[in-house]
């Protein structure tokens, strides 16, 4: 039995093939993502054990609640520092500082920040090399206030020797200083991308700190002490000192390890978004060895009931189909896993060109990449194709003296009721995720299940919807349109599988694109609504300030500027969660942008006073004068008092007065700056504001109308990094449409031997191949959009808080989107339609 | 397309000069036709029969242009077609010639009056009323046009393809074995219609059989083996192609 498998694969290797590239592409995904992020992680590893490399013990202040970033936790007293070092088996210790240092290059541009590119830090300049993570290859370390020290790969980019004038901006605004010395981060020119600028410790704490505070403590311990006990010493040393509630020790194996460990979670997060579209693909191609299995046995029927009627028992049929997915699984496994080797290098150039730029050193196979491969490859297989395994052991030997008869069955009331009651279920779970607390999860299930639910109804719709399909085609394209037609609709449960494969890819790329021109329309609605500055000036990178105070002084200061005001952003948290906090300056936010206030006025907020958006405060069940608890990095806990309600959605959950941002946060930067000018956006006003912002690079100045665009331009950015990940979906999608016309042309070389020889030319023949893969993909494509749109739908409805609260159809995208199915067809059935084409008219007749 | 160079053939359909088809070289090497000259004449329903591998499908194969000869020429009408490429080929098929095969003889997705059509359909013309109507009187479908493959009975899908070889008007019709799969009933209804369109509409037909009762309706029975024609018998009866079967030996 296993010899007539094997020689049956064998026989049909190009099958076997096509069947395989579904799964390999999905499982090269998987594999891909894996390496990726093990090979990123590993980067990281080493980085930090580089960095920690001499450190013994950190003295630093606790977290007071984890954000991103790092912004959680507080700075401590530089006055600790000569408690430490007297502290027993201490050999060194310094304070640290870290902060926000845009190097300005010759021709005034800033190095390094450019969008959402590597950070740009400012350190204090430790001299000891043992305790510094950086160190002088050239010159010697900053020794006045205005001296500073740059990384190797920034004085190589814009070309600066010792002695040059360095520009610097820092939350001080923008200084000159001298540069003394070239430096590198362990052994490499910059840590991976990010530029260092690092001035004298009080210098620094002036420019990047607060003075008098440092960000830690960094210990070094004296030979033959080990940490802990160094650990322990500094303890007992601190004991009893001021200021040092706060304030902990961790030994230097602990803090490399809780810097790997965040940035396995940071990474864990980017691991799942990408595995996703693994998941998607390996769904997608599951419906491709479904389909696939299915003709095969019905193909093989006959020989399959022969087997039996010579002796082959049920079990051996339902083996003999199984073992071929296996093997097929395995194959794709093994060579999907290979291929995402390489996926990952391609996957990383992709997220690198979307702005994602990700270090990443040689690459790392983690065991977790070839488990995953191997489970989801094969699994995905042999589920697949279990059903039609089970339909071949139930072949009854009589058939092998029967016609085998073309299964035209579609309809029952039986795939009606289990179809629709999925279906249901599916969106129930969708809506229960997207209203309810239950969380994503349910929402990607629910989609899952929605998509099995359709493709269970599929065959009830596939004939008459494809028989529509195919009458505008009958009428072009007259008797090839009409075959092509009849081919689509004979049968249609093989239509509607090879179309559900589609119609999966589909449904998401419509769901994204109607989602992303939902939330485009609302982004521009809110700021129509909302902004009433001629000019905005951002931030690069995500939701760091990064605007010296000095460039809004300026900017006020222009004759014919009006009203310039900036905003600025920070982290608290607020009822247990995390949450991004705006601060402005009351006075002046009315005038730049409209809150739409319900309740109380923004311009008479007070220093302890909040403004809060109405959903959050419903959801809170917070009315004005409610005390609310903000607890902050570095001030820990604080009381505001709602003052507010406003309703206006896109900006933001909580408003504080800059008053209340400068008491609680240390960095003080503006995140965007709103400019109202004389006569509005003309040549002359950009052209002055440009000029004072010119002494700050980075930050980007705006019109409105230039903002408007940007804003909609970064969804568009991710909508496309979304694209391009389906596009994996969709491929496969297309293999599927492929295989199964391939498989379908086998099935029917009489006929088309039959038709060649009554005259249908090559031509007609391939034509009519082709529309029949069109019919098919439109199907697909239909079925698709119409899932992806309410999907959309459903999940604009449950973003409406979030400041989704425009629905737009995006009807010219899903048009395209409909066309290029259109094409993909015709480029799917480019195989089927040749080989169709090449048969041989007597021996298709004869066989 | 060459022209002949020989003078036209007065009543002749279609004729194999000199023709040869041999498959595979050296020792395997097998003479399907050896040296074969045949005609056939217009308006005449010729037979064709012989033993297993005497090479009578072959030769309504390369008649038909549905198979190449090795060497030789092989006329319809006038014309050459041993030259013609596949192109050429299938249009003088779909407008010239008529076919109808043993079995596999129509397209499932199609109903029996677009399976009859379909050689116009292919060539984008549209049969005349008229003619069509005489046609589907002649095969008797009137009520079944409509009616899928599927719905019909062996004998009535047989009917529908000797309608579609008929409809275009062809110069030749060529028929392999068009009874092999029917019962000697429907054989005999299907052998009468062909016999009609000969005598009523003027029709020719080259037919392969190796049953004497359907060689029997024949106007001449040309008998093959080996690849070459060992006999042949004018207005035949069952009878007489027997007793000529059993005198060769077949």
């Amino acid at each position: 039995m296993w010899k007539v498998t094997v020689k049956g694969i064998l026989s049909k290797k190009v099958r076997f093939l096509l069947t395989g590239i579904a799964v390999m592409l999905g499982v090269a995904f998987i594999s891909g993502t894996f390496v990726l992020t093990a090979t990123i992680s590993n980067t990281f590893d080493g980085l930090f054990s580089d960095i920690y490399q001499h450190t013994d013990a950190v003295v630093r202040a606790k977290e007071t609640f984890s954000g991103n970033f790092g912004s959680g936790r507080g700075t401590i007293s530089a006055d600790l520092i000569p408690t430490v070092r007297k502290a027993p088996g201490v050999a060194l210790a310094d304070g640290t500082v870290q902060g926000l240092a845009i190097i300005v290059d010759k021709k005034g541009d800033a190095l390094g920040s450019n969008g959402q590119g590597a950070p740009t830090f400012g350190f204090a300049y430790i001299p000891d090399r043992q305790l510094s993570t950086i160190h002088v290859v050239e010159g010697r370390g900053p020794r006045t206030p205005n001296e500073v020290v740059i990384d190797k790969k920034s004085a190589d980019d814009a070309g600066y020797k010792l002695g040059d004038t360095v520009p610097v901006v820092t939350k001080a605004g923008r200084n000159d200083y001298t540069l003394t010395g070239i430096v590198k981060f362990g052994t490499a020119d910059s840590p991976l991308g990010a530029t260092i600028a690092a001035f004298t410790p009080p210098t620094a704490s002036r420019l990047l700190g607060t003075p008098g505070q440092v960000d830690s403590i960094d210990v070094k311990a004296d030979p033959g002490v080990t940490q802990d006990e160094v650990v322990a010493n500094i303890r007992t040393a601190l004991k009893g000192a001021p200021e040092t509630a706060n304030v902990e020790v961790i030994s230097g194996t602990d803090i490399t390890k809780e810097s790997q460990n965040d940035l396995k979670d940071n990474l864990s997060f980017f691991n799942t978004f990408l595995l996703i579209f693994g998941v998607v693909a390996l769904l997608v191609g599951s419906f491709i060895i479904f389909n696939t299995f299915s003709i095969i046995v019905a193909q093989r029927s006959r020989e399959l009931a022969l087997l039996r009627a010579i002796g082959a028992g049920q079990r051996q049929v339902l083996g003999s189909v199984l073992f071929e997915a296996v093997l097929v699984g395995l194959t794709a496994s093994v060579v999907g896993f290979v291929a995402g080797i390489f996926l990952a290098g391609g996957l990383k150039a992709l997220l690198g060109a979307l702005g994602l730029d990700i270090p990443a050193s040689s690459i790392v196979i983690p065991a977790s990449a070839v488990i995953w491969s191997f489970v989801t490859g094969l699994v995905v297989t042999v589920i697949a194709a279990v059903a039609p395994a089970l339909r071949a052991s139930r072949i009854p030997p009589i058939a092998a003296m029967r016609d085998s008869s073309v299964d035209r069955s579609s309809t029952s009331p039986r795939r009606a009721v289990i179809g629709g009651v999925v279906s249901v279920l599916g969106l129930a779970l969708l809506l229960l995720g997207l209203f309810g607390n239950s969380g994503l999860i349910y929402v990607g299930v629910g989609m899952a299940v929605v998509f099995l639910g359709v493709a269970i109804l599929g065959p009830m719709i596939a004939s008459p919807l494809s028989g529509a399909l195919g009458i505008p085609i009958e009428k072009i394209k007259g008797i090839t349109g009409s075959i092509a037609r009849e081919n689509a609709q004979r049968n249609p449960k093989r239509t509607s599988a090879t179309a559900a494969a589609l119609m999966i890819g589909v449904a998401l790329v419509g769901l994204i694109t109607v989602f992303g021109a939902s939330a485009r329309k609302s982004v521009d609605v809110a700021l129509d609504r909302s902004m009433k500055a001629d000019y905005v000036i951002t931030s690069p990178g995500f939701g760091q300030g990064s605007i010296p105070l000095e460039a809004q002084r300026q900017l006020a200061a222009l004759p014919n500027v009006q009203l310039a005001s900036g905003i600025r952003s920070g982290q608290a948290k607020i009822e247990g969660s995390v949450e991004q906090v705006i601060a402005a300056d009351p006075t002046k936010i009315d005038s730049l942008f409209d809150l739409q206030p319900t309740h109380g006025k923004i311009s008479q907020l007070t220093p302890n006073g909040i403004a809060v958006l109405d959903t959050v405060a419903s959801d809170n069940n917070w009315k004005v004068g409610q005390h609310v608890p903000l607890e902050f990095a570095q001030t820990g806990k604080q009381e505001f008092t709602v003052e507010t309600i406003y309703k206006q959605t896109g900006f933001t959950n909580y408003v504080i007065t800059t008053d209340a941002y400068e008491r609680n946060f240390r960095d003080q930067f503006d995140f965007q700056v709103y400019v109202n000018a004389k006569g509005g956006v003309t040549p002359a006003n950009t052209a002055a504001i440009k000029k004072v912002m010119h002494q700050f690079p980075g930050p980007k100045v705006q019109t409105r109308d230039e903002y408007k665009a940007s804003q909609a331009a970064q969804i568009n950015q991710f909508l496309n990094l979304v694209y391009v990940l389906l596009f994996f979906a969709i491929v496969i999608a297309l293999f599927g449409i492929a295989n199964t016309l391939g498989l379908s042309i086998i099935e029917r070389r009489h006929e088309l031997g039959l038709l060649r020889a009554v005259g249908m030319t090559r031509r007609q023949l391939r034509s009519s191949v082709r529309w029949e893969s069109v019919i098919i993909a439109l199907l697909g494509t239909l079925l698709g959009l119409v899932i992806g749109v309410v999907f959309a739908w459903a999940m604009v409805k449950a973003l409406h808080d979030q400041g989704i609260e425009q629905f737009s159809l995006a009807a010219p995208q899903l048009l395209v989107i409909v066309i290029l199915a259109a094409v993909f067809g015709v480029i799917a059935a480019a195989w089927p339609a040749r080989r169709a084409a090449k048969l041989d008219v007597l021996r298709s007749i004869e066989s | 397309m060459t022209e002949t160079l020989s003078p036209p053939n007065v009543g002749v359909a279609a004729r194999a000069v000199d023709a040869s088809k041999v498959y595979g070289s050296g020792e395997a090497e097998v003479r399907a036709l050896n040296n074969i000259s045949v005609a056939f004449q217009t308006a005449r329903l010729t037979a064709i029969m012989g033993p297993s591998g005497s090479g009578k499908s072959t030769l309504l194969h390369c008649m038909a242009g549905l198979d190449r000869l090795t060497s030789g020429q092989i006329y319809l009408g006038d014309t050459d077609i041993s030259h013609a490429s596949e192109k050429e080929l299938t249009l003088i098929r779909r407008d010239k010639l008529g076919f109808i095969f043993q079995a596999y003889n129509l397209i499932p997705t199609l109903n029996a009056l677009e399976n009859m059509t379909l050689p116009m359909s292919l060539a984008g013309t549209k049969p005349d009323p008229a003619w069509l109507d005489t046609i589907v009187q002649t095969v008797r479908l009137g009520d079944r046009l409509k009616h899928r493959p599927s719905e019909l009975s062996g004998g009535q899908q047989q009917r529908v393809a000797v309608g579609r070889a008929l409809l275009s008007r062809p110069e030749i019709v060529f028929a392999d074995e068009p009874t092999g799969n029917l019962d000697s009933r429907s054989g005999a209804e299907i052998l009468t219609f062909m016999r009609k369109a000969v005598d009523d509409l003027g029709q020719t037909i080259v037919m392969v059989t190796h049953d004497p009762i359907a060689a029997g309706y024949a106007d001449r029975v040309v008998f093959l083996a080996d690849g070459a024609i060992v006999d042949e018998l004018a207005d035949p009866n069952a009878d007489s192609v027997l007793d000529k079967m059993k005198s060769l030996g077949a």
